[in-house]
């Protein structure tokens, strides 16, 4: 940078020099993946500070779980991550049922893993396209949307819903699964295989994607663990951490996957990662996809009300960006006396405050989409 | 934790191997992805874009898609719903009114009018879980934009009259259907005074037409 303003300075004469300005990224910015605003600290288009400045679809989501029931306050979930919406259900029913002593069986877990899994394939592929389209390439974004809808319509067959699902309920799954929800995975999973070389070769093996990507926004591993990132995030940066291992839900503990992880931290790493996992993805579901056990999909009636005996609850799952955690703190009432959410974009986001500076801003745009952030999850 | 366990598969590092090497690579990697844009281009039957507003006729959706609330009524116009109140109850953000009640015969509670806002609905399912009689149903009929935010009031009690136990015992059916009130669809706090609704009334004024997953 100072080469550049002794130049200015010896072209112009008059000793003129540069000086840091700041600049609003977002609210309204496309690339901040909602209402994300960003401060930056410009210095030429060098980036010195990144500031994020949160709150602006801030809904209260804890508060009103203060008046809701157990059950109603699954469907505020839906909302928060609005991509991983099955993940987060799921984290609010195991912490209820383990707090209220509900047993589920087989076949609710199995189901309940699958749905997750082929969610989790269906968010990292929206990530892909959008990915791509700020990386200034426009096709993925198309192909990604594509193959997601067909995730979309077998969840949409099952759940009745395509964004805001409110399946997984404490005690069971609203519905039992569709009677063709076996056959439509298979021939997804046939479909997809073809189309995930597809994307390598279109965005993974493009020379241009690769040099925006490979080693801008170096995330060291002391620093993601020390803000507290989870996901592939934490994952790139080498650090083998995934709950679905550490410590199985569902059925995770009995299926066989390996969990992908980076070796220096770039935004490459987190690309690789988030590939590598909806291979993973589809090798969990085509283990489990033959044989689902059978039996009842929902163990509590659906107008009880669940009271929870006092005492505090802390119990979390693996979304497709992290670990969401769930507190319920529960006087013996029907409705929680608190309740808190740990997010995991909340604490994913704040790495971009260590990799951006000294990145140009066009980079910055790349860390933002690499860290995967869904701004509502932030802000809650 | 036991990191043995986690089988963890390492990124593998991006080759680079000379100057001319990358070159002759990089463009054929252009090239490659090009080749994928280009057989999709020539391949027009592989182009999956719903034309949604033209295809509006063959359009069908799940049966479980969640959408309008819905209380079937059969041919007689009868209904199942009891007035118990618990979809009240269950529904997380007050949407639903279930308003009762005193039959004129029976002295029994019964429904007056089922008052839905559309507009605070979350469409989470729980009233229609929650109903112990299976009364209610979310249909897949997704077409319910207004131009007023008023009009999304429904009230789902298509009829109003005598109860179900007075109207049985009425035999010819023709004289049981002057015994009904119709009751507009429109429950909202301003009243319609004749005006048409947007969009021609028709998605809002006629109930009773079975959504297009029904069919």
């Amino acid at each position: 940078m100072s080469a550049i303003v002794t130049t200015l300075e010896q072209r112009i004469g008059r000793g003129a020099t540069t000086q840091e300005f700041f600049v609003n990224m977002g609210p309204q910015h496309p690339s901040t993946h909602g209402v994300l605003r960003l401060v930056l600290k410009l210095e030429g288009e060098t980036v010195k500070d990144v500031i994020p400045v949160l709150g602006y679809v801030h809904r209260g989501v804890e508060k009103m779980g203060e008046h809701l029931s157990y059950r109603q306050f699954v469907h505020l979930t839906d909302r928060l991550d609005y991509l991983s919406a099955l993940a987060n259900n799921w984290a609010v029913a195991k912490a209820v049922e383990k707090a209220a002593g509900i047993e589920t069986n087989e076949r609710i877990e199995t189901i309940r893993t699958l749905v997750a899994e082929l969610q989790r394939i269906a968010s990292h592929q929206l990530w892909w396209g959008v990915f791509g389209m700020d990386l200034g390439a426009f096709t993925p974004f198309l192909y990604g949307f594509r193959d997601r809808e067909r995730i979309t319509d077998i969840l949409e067959e099952t759940i009745g819903a395509r964004l805001t699902m409110n399946y997984i309920q404490p005690g069971g799954v609203m519905f039992d699964l569709h009677p063709d929800f076996q056959r439509k995975v298979k021939e997804f999973i046939a479909y997809f295989r073809p189309k995930l070389e597809e994307y390598e070769t279109l965005l993974s093996r493009n020379i241009i994607a690769q040099e925006r990507m490979r080693g801008v926004g170096v995330l060291e591993a002391a620093q993601a663990v020390a803000l507290g990132a989870t996901g592939p995030v934490l994952r790139a940066s080498g650090v083998a951490h995934d709950l679905r291992k550490s410590e199985p839900y569902g059925v995770y503990g009995k299926v066989e996957f390996d969990v992908p992880v980076g070796a220096r931290g770039d935004c490459w790493d987190r690309y690789w990662v988030r590939i590598e996992e909806i291979r993973q993805s589809l090798r969990i579901i085509e283990q489990l996809i033959e044989n689902i056990p059978e039996g009842k999909h929902l163990l509590v009636k659906p107008a009880v009300r669940t009271k929870v005996p006092e005492g505090i609850t802390y119990s979390q799952v693996e979304t497709a960006r992290g670990v969401f955690g769930v507190l319920l703190v529960s006087d013996g009432k029907d409705v929680p006396y608190r309740i808190h959410v740990r997010t995991p974009n909340f604490n994913n986001l704040w790495a971009i405050t260590r990799i951006a500076p000294g990145w140009r801003v066009a980079d910055l745009v790349t860390m933002i989409s690499s860290l995967d952030i869904v701004v509502p999850d932030i802000d809650r | 934790m036991d990191v043995s366990r986690m089988n963890p598969i390492v990124a593998p590092p991006l080759r680079r191997s000379g100057f001319f090497a990358d070159i002759v690579a990089g463009l054929r990697s252009l090239l490659q992805g090009m080749g994928i844009t280009f057989r999709y281009f020539s391949h027009p039957s592989t182009v999956v874009t719903q034309q949604y507003p033209e295809n509006r006729a063959t359009l069908k959706m799940f049966d479980r898609y969640r959408m309008r609330l819905s209380l079937p009524h059969d041919e007689n116009g009868f209904h199942k719903c009891t007035a118990c109140r618990i979809c009240e109850q269950a529904c997380p953000n007050g949407s639903i009114n279930v308003v009762s009640r005193k039959g004129a015969v029976t002295g029994k509670t019964e429904l007056d009018r089922y008052i839905w806002r559309m507009d605070s609905c979350t469409f989470c399912n729980a009233c229609v879980m929650a109903c112990p009689f299976s009364c209610l149903k979310m249909n897949g009929d997704f077409e319910c934009s207004v131009f007023d935010k008023s009009l999304l009031v429904f009230n789902l009690t298509r009829y109003a009259g005598p109860t179900s136990t007075v109207l049985m015992k009425v035999e010819n059916p023709e004289e049981r259907r002057k015994l009904w009130e119709p009751r507009d669809v429109y429950s909202g706090p301003l009243p319609l005074r004749g005006t048409e609704l947007p969009g021609g009334g028709k998605t809002l004024g006629k109930p009773e037409e079975p959504a297009r997953s029904e069919t």
